[in-house]
């Protein structure tokens, strides 16, 4: 019994190790591709023998990109929207969840549900009074503007997930800095904050991560040069000026080398951010 | 006491609190009984000014006429018009059509392939936790680089996916699967099962980790089989799981037009039309804001009503 128990054990190790590196494979694979394909020449992109590695591998692609085309400015107006998106997340969203998680208080849940079933709302149908809204407070075409509609669908996010990190701590932290002579605020930034500060870089991080990478308000909220973000421009250019594959390659990897480094620095405690609201109910 | 005398008078609050110390008054609001709301007000006036305010201004908008390129039909109301011209759009009925294969499609792959991860993954193999972080990778991708990765793996001339399968042999050429209404919606779901299927890996490997081992070894005790402490711990255990990644799911799915805007634009013809995007589409290239309102009210509606009954059916079956 027992050996047999043993063997099937040893059986099931193997299947999960296959299906795991599979998922590896099929998860990694296509990100592998474009890393590939950003160190081809044009000539060998559009040759009718596919290269399976770059034969001639060229860092043509990263320096064309970076020094022809408007790339540079697009990451920096990215790197401002998300830098605004995540300073409004974080003060606004910090003290709401810190209130949802240690207070009790008429009203509360029906807030939280509220702060779930806004998530509902449909981007699209926000967005056009969004576009008429901005363009009445000269907020159109800005980062600031942009920043404030991210904020739309990542503030809820942002709460819902700090939240989790709040739960978790010790009760009555709160109560007994107040003993020791401190205002609830006086306890909230000098004794809690430190404490979940491993929880603030992972929900920052992550509403970092969101705003970096949206693509549908930029595209309707931005338009000119001085406030587009990179999504929106490799898209133009890809559509406009026929982009070559290297060169949209080779942008593509330079977009998510930040986002892949920010995930790697906190990925635990993300990981646990995500799932432990969820698992909860 | 004369340079006392000349200092400017700070402005006081009725109890008597310097209000250019931050410090001091926002002690002083702290011990206010009302500080549990206080926290909660900022957070309040942001989502009424960008969720709830545009949300039901798009809701009025869709009563009205608003064609940015037709100013001379002024903005008045018109009722129930865009609705009635909906019945008798037919790529609106594509687009709903289209939204429902897109969604069940796309959450059962998701769901399955998130499954099969996950039961792989929660197993304690060296080298295991390493690979369920790295699976996670697609779904950080902006959907911009997801959508283009692949379009450049499938396309005809260039594309890896083509060149492989044309030296498998089940392809004698090249084959343009974006192009062919017969394959462009299949392809974008598989596209999209690869970018969002680590959400569900994610989230059922948290609870499947919350699943006590001692239920497996009572079971294996007991004479079950594998299978059947799947069907009897695995699957109740995951239950709740499930029901909330799905609903999550299916909301993302519905309202964000994102990866098709990018893979296929709804083409081609309207074969991968949804409605998210139909009604993007009539904002942003046909600028008729009222009638994309009156799309997307309707979109949400029908959400509305599918998370009533599936929250209720769940519900009813979880007892």
């Amino acid at each position: 019994m027992a050996k047999s128990l043993q063997r099937t054990k040893r059986i099931h190790d193997w299947v999960a190790y296959g299906v795991a590196i599979f998922f590896l494979f099929f998860g990694l694979a296509p990100i592998v591709w474009l890393i590939i394909t950003s160190f081809k020449s044009e000539g060998e992109i559009v040759n009718t023998v596919l290269t399976y590695y770059p034969h001639n591998p060229i860092a043509t692609n990263y320096v064309d990109i970076w020094r022809q085309s408007a790339f540079p400015t697009l990451m920096m107006n990215s790197l401002q929207t998300t830098i605004m998106t995540v300073v409004i997340c974080v003060t606004v969203g910090t003290l709401a969840s810190y209130s949802f998680s240690q207070y009790r208080f008429p009203g509360k849940y029906a807030l939280l549900l509220f702060y779930l079933v806004v998530r509902m709302f449909p981007a699209v149908l926000m967005i056009i009074p969004l576009f008429l809204i901005m363009r009445f407070f000269g907020l159109l075409d800005t980062s600031l503007g942009l920043a404030l509609a991210y904020t739309s669908f990542l503030l809820p996010l942002f709460i819902w997930m700090m939240k989790g990190f709040f739960d978790a701590l010790p009760p009555d932290l709160e109560k007994a800095a107040r003993i020791d002579g401190c205002t609830r605020i006086g306890a909230l930034v000098r004794v809690i904050l430190p404490l979940v500060r491993n929880g603030l870089a992972a929900t920052a991080i992550f509403v970092a991560i969101a705003s970096w990478n949206e693509y549908l308000f930029a595209l309707m909220l931005t338009t000119s040069s001085g406030s587009r973000t990179w999504p929106v421009g490799l898209q133009l250019m890809i559509g406009e000026f026929q982009l070559p594959w290297g060169l949209l390659a080779a942008g593509g990897v330079i977009s998510i080398i930040p986002v892949v480094i920010l995930f790697a620095l906190v990925q635990q405690t993300m990981v646990r951010g995500l799932t432990s609201g969820a698992v909860k109910g | 006491m004369a340079v006392q005398a000349e200092m400017p008078r700070r402005p006081r609050s009725a109890a008597g609190l310097d209000l250019l110390r931050p410090g001091q008054w926002l002690g002083w609001v702290s011990e206010h009984r009302y500080w549990a709301y206080f926290l909660i007000i900022p957070s309040i006036l942001f989502i009424f000014a960008i969720i709830i305010y545009p949300t039901a201004n798009g809701i009025i908008l869709s009563f009205r006429e608003m064609r940015l390129t037709r100013p001379d039909l002024g903005t008045g109301f018109i009722g129930l018009r865009h609705y009635a011209d909906m019945l008798d759009d037919p790529v609106f009925w594509v687009a709903l059509i289209n939204t429902l294969k897109w969604v069940v499609m796309s959450v059962t792959l998701e769901f399955a392939l998130g499954l099969a991860a996950a039961l792989a993954l929660n197993r304690d193999l060296p080298g295991i936790r390493l690979i369920s972080v790295l699976i996670l990778l697609p779904w950080f991708l902006p959907n911009v680089v997801a959508g283009n990765i692949w379009a450049l793996m499938l396309d005809p001339r260039l594309g890896v996916l083509n060149d492989i399968f044309i030296k498998l042999g089940f392809l004698s050429e090249g084959k343009a699967w974006f192009a062919d209404p017969d394959t462009a919606l299949l392809i974008a779901v598989i596209v999209e099962g690869w970018h969002g299927y680590p959400f569900f890996a994610l989230l059922f490997l948290a609870a499947l980790k919350g699943i006590p081992k001692d239920l497996y070894k009572a079971a294996a005790v007991d004479g079950a089989g594998t299978l059947q402490a799947f069907w009897q711990i695995t699957l109740p255990g995951l239950k709740m799981i499930i029901v909330a990644v799905v609903i999550l799911r299916v909301i993302g799915l519905v309202n964000s037009p994102e990866l098709l805007l990018i893979l296929t634009g709804g083409g081609p013809g309207n074969a991968t039309q949804v409605l998210s995007l139909y009604a993007f589409h009539s904002a942003y290239l046909l600028f008729d804001f009222g009638y994309a309102g009156a799309l997307s009210v309707v979109m949400f509606v029908i959400l509305m009503v599918f998370c009533v009954i599936y929250l209720r059916v769940s519900r009813l079956t979880a007892d």
